[in-house]
């Protein structure tokens, strides 16, 4: 059973806000879909883990010092940013 | 087109022997994109289309060689990214987004005068299986309008299977290729885990996501994996493998193949899905495969392990999106907390909500081992049941989904409702395993059924082949070309 103090502590580990009406229909999905989930919780897996898949594991390149994006072109989806920052609005405690 | 030869092969043919010009028949295609009520589209790139036609054609009337995909138009699913063309994912949190570099994929294809349409429709961030997710409205089945084209990735198959689009590439993390391929009678290969790069692919569930091809045709699918597969080092998950030529494998001899059925796969599917499944195991055994059904108990685990590990990965992901690199910002805020918290709620659609909750709800203490940790165990468990059976046979047949395209609204109200429809296709993306959907049949309301062939991992070539050889078989009497859109 998932309860609304659940789904309330959810929300603020994901970073969301919900609406009453958003909170009352998460509990009932979030219910159904841990009960499906459930079934799988009394599985005896014994020894078995998951390693990896089709044996890829950390298949990074040489660490060497490659051209990356300019500032000017990562900022382009901000606006432009600001003197070279992403910027947000001044706040105040 | 005639026979069962390749759109992709027929157009090449016409273009190299100037029966029209690349100009003309991208001009056909937008004309007929911008007609078109199937919403299978959310960008189109109308300038870059044309200025690659005429490149296309100034090769060919120089009497330079052309490759096989250069100038044939094709489409891409909105989560690739492409270089200052919008990029969405279909959220309103990435509108107005221009990726600052393409996708791996995208690049090989630009590469080659790949001819972009536009970008297609999809289920937000991937995450659906009707397309209806889609913050533009879901895109409807070719065979009929009233009916989903499927998800997530529905409006390449949608647009494909319309002729609005020679081919296209979706992503695939729970079926999202080969359900709307199956949905929409068309051709879709999930690939092996690693073979084809994940650089610029937004990401979803990156333990499950794969980009794959679209088209209407096994011919069609093998020419675009064979040009977009293979290692990239921008991609620490790409394999090193080198990735097999299907292209030259399709009409390999497939007498004496064994395909193994699991028994599992046909609980509770549509009666007409599974006669035409059976027709197609007839067929087989006629073209000399061996057949043999086997008990996979194993695949009872797979929704709720993949749901599992899905939204885990998903919530994860999906932390990037505050507001302040890129994409969607609130507008009104008192601090840097409520500035990430509602530019997320206002941005994310439904959906994409509840799978961040249930990926924290699997994630948090107190529940990771009940959860996440059992789900990852049991992955250890599925992915071995399928390299014991591949021990014993050369390629698994099973439907791809249990029934067909269902009517739009009809799946929204009970998301554990949804996320059953993804039964036959998920334990492929949980293994890592590639797979081919292909048409096979026709429902009573004349709406397409598909089958898909599981490989082993890095075996393209073999189900390729295995699904060429049935379309041959069956003299393409499944690839049923619509009567709309562009036709040559």
């Amino acid at each position: 059973m998932v309860t609304k103090e659940d789904i309330i502590k959810l929300a603020k580990l994901g970073k969301l806000y919900l609406t009453e009406e958003e909170l009352d229909s998460a509990v009932k999905d979030m219910t159904n879909i841990i009960g499906f989930a459930n079934e799988i919780s009394k599985v005896d897996t014994g020894d078995t883990e998951f390693d990896n898949i089709n044996g890829l594991e950390n298949a990074l390149r040489e660490d060497i010092v490659e051209e990356s994006f300019d500032e000017d072109l990562i900022l382009k989806n901000v606006d432009g940013g600001k003197d070279g920052f992403f910027y947000i609005k001044k706040y105040q405690n | 087109m005639s026979g069962t030869n390749g759109k992709i092969r027929h157009i090449h043919d016409l273009l190299v022997n100037k029966k029209i010009t690349c100009k003309e028949l991208t001009e056909k295609y937008i004309d007929k994109i911008k007609e078109s009520k199937l919403n299978a589209y959310v960008h189109t790139c109308e300038d870059l289309a044309i200025k690659t036609a005429e490149k296309v054609d100034e090769k060919i009337s120089s009497g330079k060689e052309i490759s096989m995909l250069e100038g044939i138009p094709m489409n891409l699913k909105d989560n690739i990214s492409t270089d200052g063309i919008e990029t969405t994912c279909c959220s309103k949190m990435l509108q107005g987004y221009k990726p600052i570099y393409d996708a791996t994929v995208w690049k090989k294809l630009k590469g080659d005068n790949a001819v972009l349409l536009g970008k297609a429709n999809m289920d937000e961030f991937a995450m659906g299986s009707s397309c209806e997710n889609s913050c533009f409205g879901g895109a409807c089945n070719p065979h009929n309008l009233k009916h989903v084209a499927g998800g997530s990735s529905g409006g390449v198959a949608s647009a494909v299977g319309g002729n609005i689009a020679v081919y296209g590439l979706g992503s695939d993390t729970g079926g999202s290729i080969r359900q709307p391929a199956s949905f929409c009678g068309l051709v879709g290969l999930k690939p092996t885990y690693g073979s084809v790069s994940r650089y610029g692919l937004i990401a979803f569930g990156s333990s499950l996501d794969q980009i794959g091809p679209i088209a209407s045709n096994v011919e069609d699918v093998a020419i675009v994996y064979d040009s977009i597969s293979g290692y990239d080092t921008k991609d620490s998950t790409s394999s090193k493998v080198a990735p097999n030529d299907t292209f030259n494998h399709l009409n390999d001899d497939i007498k004496g193949m064994k395909i193994g059925i699991p028994k599992e796969y046909f609980d509770g599917i549509n009666e007409d899905v599974k006669n035409a499944i059976d027709e197609a195991i007839d067929a087989y055994k006629s073209m000399g495969a061996e057949i043999e059904y086997f008990d996979l108990p194993e695949l009872k685990y797979t929704l709720p392990v993949y749901y599992i590990i899905a939204c885990a990965e998903a919530s994860s992901n999906l932390g990037r999106y505050d507001g302040i690199r890129y994409g969607y910002k609130t507008k009104q805020y008192k601090d840097i907390e409520e500035m990430i918290c509602k530019t997320r709620s206002e941005g994310f659609g439904e959906e994409v909500k509840r799978r961040i909750l249930l990926g924290t709800y699997v994630l948090s203490s107190g529940y990771y081992d009940a959860y996440y940790k059992k789900a990852q165990n049991l992955r250890g468990t599925i992915i071995k049941a399928f390299k014991r059976a591949y021990e014993k046979f050369d390629v698994i047949l099973a439907p791809t989904v249990p029934t067909t395209a269902f009517e739009f609204n009809f799946t929204s109200m009970d998301p554990v409702q949804t996320y059953l429809t993804d039964i036959c296709t998920v334990p492929v993306n949980i293994a890592g395993l590639p797979a081919v959907s292909l048409p096979c049949g026709f429902d009573s309301k004349d709406l397409p059924i598909g089958m898909q062939l599981i490989g082993n991992s890095f075996s393209e070539d073999k189900i390729l082949n295995l699904a060429y050889k049935y379309e041959q078989y069956t003299e393409a009497k499944y690839l049923k070309e619509l009567d709309m859109g562009v036709r040559l």
